[in-house]
Formats: structure tokens, sequence, C-alpha cells
């Protein structure tokens, strides 16, 4: 696990990890007092809710998948990667050991998410309190499984490709998942055409991961019995988007 | 030969380049434990020839057998600016020989709270050496495969390097490409690349100042 300790020593050394703990732990409570729940006290918790897993998200995107594209550009041309492949760390080995150590950043953000808004977001209601701690375990479980993959895919296509092609390429995914599937629903014609509605179905829905309409509205947490299936949803995508990443990761830069 | 002991062997007809072939071994060449030079001019192969040997390069004909652990140190090998060289011994090697790197550097009068980007080319040559150095298996034959690893060292730290070669010549067998800065270094065996051969040459008395007249 040498390269493990090296990429953990490395994010820990760049610092930038304060800024995410910052970003998520901090900067929502500034956020609601620029919200409009300083004039409504009812919108304040829900506002804290929104605030927090949105930084979460953007987080994970802008700090997430661009360090995992860093450090797969840097292990493939640095010479490092030719290095750890010659000492038996084979490819796919090396792959998941900075996967691993970028991950061990990235996982205790939604964590924290779960918290404050369990912790200082949480409704006065006894039933509603305990649905709302199972959205938030449900979403932090939920974010957890969409992001890995999109973390390792970043890696891999940054190896190959370079940093901004491997960041662009998770965030253009994240994004059009939890969003441009939805515009695509509303603009395209689906009945009418066959190849959109295909574009469609085929596409990463990852909005089914994103908790802030049913934390602001309170809509309660998914049911237990649907929770599986959503798992197996991503947990799918998660297995298309870990071969992929395998195929296309490099441990050293083309001669 | 003991089972421990590390051996590269490269059969005859061993043939190196990227695709295309740029030099191939005309008879069999056994290296043992200890240190071997690999000179030539630029550009025929030094590289090409080690980094097929560590295998991550594919040979374009031929066979080669290699046995011990191998480590090959790119000349170009870099680590992240803002990592430490005590948090690199640290991150790449085991605990029980983390004191020992942390005392060769000291001994080297490299700073090991400085951050990597802020070392010399020979200060971050130091850091690699360390490294691949107490990254040895103690307990089992070592290759170790060092591209150009005298750019910008010193030569008191050249030297304490060459002392460490010397004393554990039994169990890693080092493979050295370099470009000799003055003639009566001491060459004892040296894998020539010159023109499209790859030869084995041995001598005790052997010096660069002799096996550089080969490569004109």
């Amino acid at each position: 696990m040498r390269l493990f300790r090296l990429t953990t020593a490395t994010l820990f050394r760049r610092k930038s990890w304060v800024v995410c703990a910052f970003c998520v732990g901090v900067l929502p409570f500034l956020l609601v007092q620029i919200s409009s729940g300083t004039e409504n006290p009812a919108l304040l918790k829900p506002a804290l809710a929104q605030a927090t897993w949105a930084m979460t998200l953007l987080t994970s995107i802008f700090w997430g998948f661009y360090t995992a594209a860093r450090q797969g550009e840097s292990n493939a041309r640095s010479g490092l990667g030719e290095y750890f492949l010659t000492t038996g760390v084979s490819a796919g080995r090396q792959l998941f050991e900075m996967w691993l150590a970028i991950f061990t950043y990235l996982a205790p953000l939604p964590l924290i998410s779960a918290a404050i808004c369990t912790l200082a977001a949480s409704p006065a209601l006894p039933d509603e309190r305990s649905m709302w701690l199972a959205t938030n375990i449900q979403y932090a479980i939920l974010f957890l499984v969409v992001m890995a993959p999109l973390v390792a895919l970043a890696c891999a296509v940054a190896s190959r490709l370079g940093s901004i092609t491997g960041f662009m390429a998770s965030s253009a995914l994240a994004i059009y998942g939890l969003y441009g599937v939805g515009y695509l629903k509303l603009l395209g014609d689906l009945e009418g055409n066959a190849l959109a509605k295909w574009v469609w179905t085929s596409s990463p829905h990852y909005h089914f991961a994103d908790p802030t309409e049913r934390l602001r509205y309170k809509l309660g947490a998914i049911a237990w019995d649907k929770f599986p299936l959503l798992l197996a949803y991503f947990g799918g995508i998660m297995l298309v988007y870990v071969a992929l990443s395998r195929l296309v990761f490099r441990a050293r830069a083309a001669a | 030969m003991n089972l421990q002991s590390p051996q590269l062997k490269l059969k005859a007809g061993l043939t190196i380049g990227y695709g295309k072939p740029i030099a191939s071994a005309a008879e069999d060449i056994v290296l043992g434990g200890g240190t071997h030079f690999l000179i030539a001019r630029n550009g025929r192969g030094k590289t090409t020839l080690l980094r097929t040997l560590s295998k991550t390069l594919k040979q374009v004909d031929g066979a080669f057998e290699a046995r011990g652990k191998t480590q090959y140190l790119p000349e170009d090998l870099r680590f992240d600016p803002e990592i430490t060289v005590s948090g690199i011994f640290r991150a790449m090697l085991p605990s029980s020989r983390f004191q020992d790197s942390i005392n060769l550097a000291t001994s080297l009068e490299l700073d090991v709270r400085k951050p990597y980007g802020k070392l010399s080319t020979g200060n971050r040559r130091k850091t690699h050496l360390i490294m691949a150095e107490h990254s040895v298996d103690p307990d089992k034959g070592n290759i170790l495969l060092l591209d150009e690893p005298f750019s910008g060292l010193d030569a008191y730290a050249r030297e304490i390097f060459e002392n460490i070669w010397r004393s554990s010549s039994e169990k890693v067998l080092r493979l050295v490409s370099c470009h000799p800065d003055y003639d009566s270094m001491g060459m004892p065996s040296a894998i020539v690349i010159q023109g499209s051969g790859i030869r084995h040459t041995t001598g005790s008395e052997q010096t660069w100042s002799e096996l550089k007249q080969q490569l004109n």
C-alpha cells in the first residue's frame, strides 16, 4: 500500500482538504445568513440542509474530481507509475490505491453533511426527526456509491488524456446525471423520438441521489424496501465505470 | 549459485526498441550480484534496455530472465512538490527502515523536512536513491535498474552510495546507466551498447577511459 500512503501524505501536505472541510463544515452556516431563512425562521433549517448538501456536492466535484485527475496524470507522467509497475504493483492496483487515498478524504464529507443536518437542522417533531435522520443516512450512502466510481474515472481518464480531460469527464457526467437528465426529459420529445428515449434511459440518473428536494420539502425518506433497488442501480453504474476506468487507466505515459 | 542471489540473463538475440529494433545482444549475457554499468552514447538504447529489463516495455525480439525483486528508477522520476523528503520515506519505506533512511539522508546533508519541490537536482537524486536502496528486500535477491542516478550528484554523495553498493553486492544486482565525468572511474563490469550491438565487457582494471574509446 505504498502508493496509498504516498498519495494520502501528499494530499495532506497540499492542505486543500482544509478548504473542503471549511466548505462543508462551516460555510453552510454562513450561507444561511444570506438566505430567506433570515426573514422567515421556519426556512432556516431547510436552508441549512440544502446549503450543506450543495456544498458537499460542489466540493466533491471541484476538489474530489480535480484531485483525482491531478493524481492520475501525475502518476503516469512523473515516472512513479512506472516505478511501481516494476516493483510488482499492477496498473489496476495503482488505480485502486490512489482512489482509496482520495476517497479517504472524500468519504467524510457526506458524513459531515448528515451530521450537520441531523444535529443542527433536524425538525422538532419526533416522527419527522426519525424520518430526517433516515433520509440523511440514505443520501450519505447514495452519495458515496455515486461519487466512488466517478473519482476512479477522473483518475483513469487523466492518466491517459491529461488532468483537464479527466476532471471534465467526471464533472460533466455528474452534472448531466444530476440536472441534464431532467432537462432532457423536459425539453426532448421522449415518446416521439426513440433515440432521445434511449439516451434518457441509459443516462446515469444521479438526481435520484440528490437529497435536497426531499430535505427541503420534508418529503420523507426513501421507502426501505425501495432503497436496495436504488443501491443496485447505482451499483450497476459503478461496475460499468470501474471496468471502464481500469481499461482506460495507464500507469505510465506513452513513450 | 545461491538461490537467493539475483541474476539477469540476456539471451542471445534479445532485441530492444520501441517497435523498431535499436540494438540486440549478440551472445548470452549473464549478470550476477554487484554493480554493472550500462554505457552508450545518447539515444542508443540505455533507457530502452532498462525499461525492457524492468518489464515496462516489451522487447522487440528474443528473451531474458530476471531473478530477484526488481526496481527500476527512471531518470525523470519525481514526487509531488509539496511532500517532504521524510514524508516520502515514511510512505515508501517499511517502518523498520525509516530511521536508517533518515540517518543516511543526514549524512548526505539532505534536509528531510524540506518539500521535494524545493530540493536541488542532486538532492532529488539522493532522495530517489535512498528510497530505492532502503526498499531492497534483505531476505532475497534484488535487481536495481538505475537510470542516470549520478546526474547532478556530488562526488561525496556518489562515494557514499558506491560504498553502500559494495557492501551489499551479494544480494543486490545493480545495473547503472551513466555518463561518467572522470576518466579513471573503474568499471569492472559494463554492458556496452555500441552501434546495434549489446555486449558485456569485464576486467578488474577496466576504466571509463578505455571503454569510452569503444563508443566513438
